[in-house]
């Protein structure tokens, strides 16, 4: 007696389909999963027959031997437990299963029979979509995830006595009501606001700038300067996330499971900061059973790395490809995987090992020599790919207090999203979208200097010894603050201001 | 290569002391050869073994010839006590050098010059006061010596040669092993521009002790030591003493009596080690010298760079004052601060403060 449903795996962020084929027959009782199964799919052996005994059908006491194809590729996760339950129980025609062939089945079960969450239903569904799929069985806990993409139908299920009941044609269970993102994007809302940061408006500037161009910055500043603060400031001036680009950010959320259940989708940029003894692979995904790492949960979003020379080396230079390209390729011996990973850059530091350098009320006391070592360990092509420095120090007990108005975040954003339409004209037919990301032939045609900028951008090398690494990036903020000020070109007073977030550059550091 | 100079080229390539060299000196008389040299009765135990050995395995002809092609090849004067062009300045010193490897102009050793030397880790104000005094000396044709070390040493030298002026450096290790590392192309600048000194062969490394006694040339081929700023623990104190002791005149910028880094200069002026140094007159001054006038800069400012100036003429003031006290956005700020540190009418220092020039 043969039974056969389908489910879905997940393989980077897409969904593969996968047949389950159950068999069973006479002979001594036993039960075996074949196919390239991980650990967690042969103990739904376990999970598979208690649920279905405390759900309080039969369990075969028969060979049962189940084959997840396609055979060679592999398999993980408890994702399949619906699936293999049902197909056992439909093999034996006895529970009125009928409509079993019709669905697509997600879930893990519990011994009582229970339908518990899984990881990955959004970005699954999507892929299931594509193959032509219609109808989904998929845990009640993932139903609000499930219900944002349109066409096709949705039933969320709490046990595998419903279920069965449910394909028997003897319940009637509600679809998914497709939710409308608009619903969604009213509650976007961040933890912090920039009206609460007193002073630091050169910072401030600098992070407007940032948001407005996709540029990656880097702040020096003494501890308890407001770094940290600042930067989670951040996502909240950043234009709000498209339907496409939230559906992005959910599908790598939903894989590595850190979605919200309630809302089901991730409506505001990610924010992400990733500790200093974080290991290469936490940062890029991929490992045992492949997730998606840090710097893809940031994707659309702002990754922040605090303390960034206290991060090791090798993780450091991990960031070159994505911070380029904005994917990461994680090649394993099973697979290789890409997952998307295009994010702002946003790092802070301190100017020497103890902090204080430059500091206006605390004396530094590190040699020269501590202060160039700890400055190096910032390699040069990640400094290559940040194009703002600035310095932050520390807030005096006066200015916290002080009942100046800051300006809210709202206001900022309103000239970021300004910004960023002026750069989506710009770039219509290309493949980027801000200012960071030109190219250097872009570069060339839409940073074009008069003649007083190009004497100023000339005077400022010589008098002010920049390195030479520093002049398209240069140019290119220039571009953004141009946009920023809704100026068709740029004058020498954005090449000026630009010049002045070039801190590391400067040569008075050790 | 006359037989003297052969044995010169031999004896420059080992640290030896001034007493084994007097006393080596006083044996040959007259008759300076390599030959006379090793038939010196007891050489070896002047020398110590192990140096003796050394010797005679590089006292050979053809070995002679490499290192004088290398010296050559790099550029690289070698100087003793009886060359022409040995600075006077020194050759009156009781512990002279008896070698002194020089790259660069040899013509800036009889000039008028002034030492500056300092901490390696100045404040902002030490920064400042450097840069001030070494690029108006420096201006005013007088030769900035200093070690080529962190801090006040190299601002002194960059600032000279920024300006135009001319600089010697001298180090405490040999040509090839530049310390720190980090200053290697400052030191081939003055090599082209300035002069580079040292009395260690080119292969020499530093060591602890070669700093302090690079200090005594410094102040031995000076006319004036000026102190900007140093603790009163500081290496410089070595170059202050040694200063005391040619008769050199001592410099001294005084600071804030609770400033750690102003405790050396404040100190010399206390006890009336130095003369205390308000502006560059008072040093051209007792050179015999005067300050050249440059022509005054042009400095037609907008209204918004002529607000941060008045803010300024104040004081040094960080970012973030210069944002909460004068009516700019903070875009047009940012904007101005840096035409004006272009022009060379401000200067940024680090934690962004800001002071004029």
């Amino acid at each position: 007696m043969l039974a056969k449903v389908a489910s879905f795996g997940l393989k980077g962020i897409d969904g593969f389909q996968v047949d389950v084929e159950t068999d069973v027959s006479n002979g001594l009782p036993k039960f075996d999963i074949v196919g390239l199964a991980d650990t967690a799919i042969k103990e739904a052996k376990e999970r598979v027959r208690t649920a279905i005994k405390n759900s309080g059908f039969e369990y075969p006491s028969k060979r049962i031997t189940t084959n997840l194809a396609p055979a060679d590729v592999k398999k993980e996760g408890s994702l399949y437990d619906l699936a293999i339950a049902i197909s056992i129980l439909a093999t034996s025609g006895e529970n009125g299963i009928k409509r079993h062939r019709d669905f697509v089945f997600l879930g893990e079960l519990s011994f009582d029979g229970m339908i518990k969450k899984v990881r990955g239903v959004l970005p699954i569904l999507i892929s299931a979509r594509k193959a032509g799929f219609k109808k989904f069985i998929v845990p009640k806990d993932n139903a609000v995830e499930a219900g944002f993409i349109e066409g096709i139908e949705v039933y969320p299920l709490s046990s595998l006595d419903e279920c069965v009941k449910f394909l028997a044609g003897q319940l009637d269970v509600q679809k998914v009501d497709a939710c409308s993102f608009e619903n969604i994007t009213l509650q976007r809302e961040y933890p912090l606001d920039f009206a609460n940061v007193k002073g630091q408006a050169r910072a401030k500037r600098a992070l407007e700038i940032a948001a407005a161009g996709g540029h990656n910055l880097l702040m020096i500043g003494p501890p308890g300067s407001g770094k940290s603060m600042l930067a989670k400031c951040f996502p909240s001036i950043l234009p709000n996330l498209t339907f496409e680009e939230a559906l992005e950010v959910t599908k790598i959320h939903s894989i590595a499971g850190e979605l919200d259940l309630k809302t089901g989708i991730v409506a505001t940029r990610p924010f992400r900061s990733p500790h200093h003894t974080a290991t290469t692979v936490s940062l890029t995904g991929g490992g045992n059973n492949s997730r998606p790492g840090e710097i893809s949960l940031a994707h659309n979003g702002v990754l922040f790395l605090d303390e960034l020379p206290e991060y090791s080396r090798h993780t450091i230079e991990t960031l070159r490809q994505p911070l380029e390209d904005g994917v990461i390729t994680v090649a394993r011996a099973n697979a290789t995987i890409t997952y998307p990973a295009n994010f702002t850059l946003i790092a802070s530091m301190n100017p020497c090992p103890c902090g204080n350098f430059g500091s206006k009320d605390r004396e530094c006391r590190c040699t020269p020599a501590q202060i160039h070592k700890y400055l190096s360990k910032l390699s040069g092509p990640i400094m290559d790919r940040i194009d703002i420095h600035v310095e932050v120090d520390n807030v005096s007990y006066s200015d916290l207090k002080s009942e100046n108005k800051e300006e809210s975040s709202a206001s900022i954003k309103e000239r970021v999203d300004k910004a960023r339409e002026v750069q989506l004209r710009r770039f219509k037919n290309s493949k980027n979208f801000c200012n960071a990301k030109m190219s250097v032939p872009q570069t060339k045609k839409y940073c074009v200097l008069d003649e007083a900028g190009e004497s100023l951008l000339r005077n400022a090398f010589e008098k002010l010894k920049l390195s030479a690494r520093a002049h398209d990036r240069l140019l290119r903020v220039a571009r953004t603050i141009a946009d920023l000020e809704g100026e068709e070109n740029i004058l020498p007073s954005h090449i000026a201001e630009a010049i002045g977030y070039r801190s590391l550059d400067r040569k008075y550091w050790g | 290569m006359t037989e003297e100079e052969k044995l010169f080229l031999l004896l420059s390539q080992f640290e030896i002391s001034n007493k084994k060299m007097e006393k080596i000196l006083d044996e040959l008389g007259d008759h300076i050869s390599i030959d006379r040299f090793f038939k010196i009765k007891d050489l070896a135990k002047i020398l110590g073994e192990e140096l003796y050995a050394n010797m005679q395995v590089c006292a050979s002809e053809v070995r002679l010839r490499q290192y004088q092609r290398n010296l050559e090849e790099s550029g690289i004067t070698l100087l003793t006590i009886f060359s022409k062009s040995y600075p006077e300045k020194l050759a009156f010193l009781p512990d002279k050098p008896y070698f002194l490897f020089c790259k660069g102009d040899l013509s800036l050793l009889s000039k008028k010059s002034i030492a500056i030397v300092g901490s390696r880790m100045p404040s902002n104000y030490g920064r400042m006061m450097t840069d001030r005094f070494a690029g108006q000396l420096a201006q005013s044709g007088v030769v900035i010596v200093s070690g080529l070390a962190y801090g006040v040493d190299s601002i002194a030298h960059r600032k000279a040669l920024e300006v135009g002026g001319k600089t010697i450096a001298v180090l405490g290790s040999g040509f090839n092993n530049i310390y720190p590392a980090e200053h290697q192309s400052l030191a081939d600048t003055i090599a082209k521009d300035g002069l580079l000194i040292s009395e260690y062969c080119p292969s020499m490394k530093a060591t602890r002790y070669s700093f302090p006694q690079r200090n005594r040339i410094i102040a031995g081929l000076s006319d004036g030591v000026l102190i900007t700023e140093a603790g009163i623990k500081s290496g410089t104190i070595h170059t202050k003493d040694f200063a005391l002791d040619y008769g050199r005149e001592l410099f001294a910028i005084p600071g804030n009596i609770t400033s750690e880094k102003s405790q050396l200069p404040n100190d010399i002026i206390r006890s009336g080690q130095g003369e205390c140094v308000l502006c560059v007159e008072d040093i051209l001054s007792s050179l015999g010298m005067s300050k050249t006038e440059q022509p005054k800069k042009q400095m037609q400012l907008s209204f918004e760079e002529q607000e941060i100036v008045n803010l300024l003429s104040n004081g040094d003031f960080d970012i973030e004052y210069l944002s909460k006290n004068c009516n700019l956005r903070v875009n047009i700020l940012n904007s101005c601060l840096t035409t004006l540190e272009i022009r060379g009418i401000i200067r940024r220092l680090p934690g962004e403060v800001y002071s004029l020039i």
